[in-house]
């Protein structure tokens, strides 16, 4: 009932109300009145006229015939319609109209104002004189059919003014329509915007000048928290993907940090065992080659030759892992092609025939600065990963090359990279395992299958190259390596002339 | 103590008589030797009306007598035969349209008697007990009576 009150319809309706309330009944009285006194003045201004012109007309009337025409003046003034009674005092004697009773005849006093009394009838007295002596001259005009004439005007003025509330309600209710819906519309609309869908447009489209002009400012309001929210959005999605990036980043920096360890550790270790292979396989070539053909020696000394081969290998490989390898051939210019060409020729030697490989070429002509044999190291061994992965169902290795402007990895420095694709159709890395697949040893194969330095030489190739290795799995969709190598720079920078 | 009770009772009827309303009668009064010996209704309503009325090539001077409410309505109904707001417009035609003068008011009989006194041509309205009063004034005619 409050709100129903203090409602901006409501309160203009009152306003109305009780304006046409109390102006109503003061012009309804203010009219009547007027009417009134407008109708009382005209009877008596028209009755005292009239009656003095009879009592001039008796006067005027020869004294022989006064007698016999004063009757007959009596009854033309009755059959006139608005006398009620007409008579002549003459002394005691007195005459009346024959057409009327003898209504007041006792004695009717003198009216000086309209409905004097309560007989309804206006009576005035003329003193008439006549020759020898003065009579006086009644007349009792009826006050009635005034009476009804102002009854009826006043009807008909409560009728006008009636009417005139209700057409003025019926305005008031148009008007306070008019003025109050662009006032709800704007009223929703804020609500709307109030409860977070700020995207509603306020529209009230009202022709009143301080409703558009609120309307306007509040559209101004809105547009203004429209562009400082979406301006929050954005920088609060930016401060999350600049979160995700540092995370990112720190994530990889510990990786990399552990890795660096790692092929520390390994490193080390590989030193020592190189040194102490070393005599080991000189001097059983030694002894293998002082040895007769025929001894029996020889095949033992073999082994021992071949073991300390296979060792220094392996040496070789966690050395190249931990970049201390200083077996390092001089960096030379090359196109990125030919040494993957030259590892798939040797890879489609060993793969078994249910896995096809796959090589795509989408960029000719990359040229990369460094020893081409680690390319084809990276190339072998990210393929032999892929085709042991798939071994037993089968399935397709793709090789992909290309090249990339800015690659957007944030480890990589703005420039032109030759780009190394190598994906699988297998059954995927474990998640829990993605993180470690970089560290040296880790493997998720049996045991003697594998010695989980695979992917760490590839690793500390393209680390030793100035590269980036990034690999995506998905469990039974299989895995994709991508490897960015930085171009050759004579070569970039006429790429980036062009 | 006979006497007594007659004397009261004479007084009663004095004080009765003085407060029993008298017949009033209406008249025309002009200065006693005033040129003027009659006028009829019409020519009183012409008077004061404003219409200009000579005797004698000299005009009558209309003194309105206003020094009761009641007079007012008995000169309104029975000399100019008008309500109060026809008699007013009626006046202010004359004296606008027509240069007539208006009849000059007084609020007390004994200015309209002082008046009348002042100008033989005067002619004004009083009650006859009033007359009585004034013997420097004459009645020209009956006007009304109750």
């Amino acid at each position: 009932m409050v709100r129903l009150t203090h409602s901006l319809w409501v309160r203009m309706m009152s306003v109305v109300l009780i304006i046409l309330a109390a102006l109503a009944p003061l012009l309804y009285l203010g009219v009547s009145r007027i009417v009134e006194d407008g109708y009382q003045e005209r009877f008596i201004n028209s009755v005292r006229a009239y009656s003095r012109l009879v009592a001039d007309q008796l006067e005027a009337l020869d004294a022989a015939e006064f007698e016999r025409r004063a009757g007959a003046v009596l009854d033309g003034v009755v059959l006139s319609g608005q006398v009620v009674f007409a008579q002549i005092v003459d002394g005691e004697r007195k005459i009346h109209s024959s057409i009327t009773p003898a209504l007041g005849a006792a004695s009717p006093r003198e009216d000086y104002t309209f409905g004097q009394s309560p007989d309804q009838v206006y009576y005035i007295s003329h003193q008439v004189r006549r020759p020898d002596h003065a009579v006086v001259l009644r007349l009792g005009f009826d006050e009635i059919p005034t009476s009804e004439r102002i009854r009826a005007t006043q009807r008909h003025v409560l009728l006008a003014i009636g009417g005139f509330v209700a057409v003025s309600i019926g305005l008031a209710l148009w008007l306070s329509a008019v003025i109050a819906r662009p006032m709800v519309l704007l009223q929703e609309s804020a609500k709307r915007v109030a409860s977070g869908d700020v995207h509603v447009q306020l529209q009230s489209h009202s022709s009143i000048r301080e409703v558009a002009e609120l309307n306007l400012h509040l559209e101004r309001m809105r547009q203004e928290l429209v562009g400082t929210n979406e301006q929050l959005t954005r920088e609060i999605a930016e401060r999350e993907a600049s979160e995700h990036k540092r995370l990112t980043l720190e994530r990889r920096l510990l990786h990399r940090e552990r890795i660096v360890a790692l092929g520390t550790l390994a490193g080390g270790v590989a030193h020592e065992i190189n040194n102490i292979i070393t005599p080991i396989l000189l001097y059983a070539q030694m002894a293998l080659d002082e040895l007769p053909a025929s001894s029996d020696l020889r095949a033992d000394l073999q082994r021992v030759v071949e073991s300390a081969h296979r060792a220094r290998n392996l040496v070789w490989r966690i050395l190249t892992f931990s970049r201390q390898s200083d077996t390092q051939a001089p960096s030379t210019v090359f196109a990125l092609r030919a040494p993957v060409e030259d590892a798939l020729a040797l890879l489609r030697a060993i793969v078994p025939t249910n896995i096809e490989v796959v090589f795509r070429c989408e960029a000719e002509g990359v040229q990369l600065t460094g020893d081409p044999n680690f390319v084809q190291q990276v190339v072998f061994n990210l393929c032999t990963n892929a085709h042991q992965a798939m071994r037993r169902d089968g399935g397709r290795i793709t090789v992909t090359l290309a090249a990339e402007e800015d690659p957007g990895e944030p480890q990589l420095r703005p420039g032109r990279y030759g780009v190394l694709e190598v994906s699988d159709t297998g059954e995927g890395i474990d998640p829990a395992a993605l993180p470690h697949i970089f560290e040296p040893f880790f493997t998720t194969r049996e045991v003697g299958e594998g010695t989980g330095l695979g992917l760490s030489v590839v690793h500390g190739i393209v680390e030793s190259m100035g590269g980036l290795i990034t690999v995506r799995s998905a469990s039974k969709l299989g895995t994709t390596f991508r490897v960015y190598l930085p171009v050759a720079v004579a070569l970039s920078n006429a790429a980036g002339a062009a | 103590m006979i006497a007594r009770r007659i004397i009261v009772l004479l007084l009663l009827l004095g004080a009765l008589a003085e407060a029993w309303p008298a017949a009033q009668t209406l008249v025309l009064v002009v200065r006693r030797d005033s040129p003027v010996t009659d006028l009829d209704s019409v020519t009183v309503r012409k008077l004061f009306l404003g219409v200009p009325v000579l005797i004698n090539g000299t005009p009558l001077r209309p003194i309105r007598n206003r020094s009761e409410p009641h007079l007012d309505e008995i000169f309104l109904q029975q000399i100019v035969a008008m309500s109060q707001p026809s008699y007013d417009r009626q006046i202010l035609n004359g004296v606008n349209r027509q240069g007539w003068l208006a009849p000059s008011e007084a609020a007390s009989v004994t200015r309209v008697a002082a008046e009348l006194n002042a100008n033989p041509n005067a002619v004004s309205f009083m009650w006859e007990r009033d007359v009585a009063h004034n013997p420097n004034l004459r009645v020209l005619r009956v006007l009304w009576s109750d």
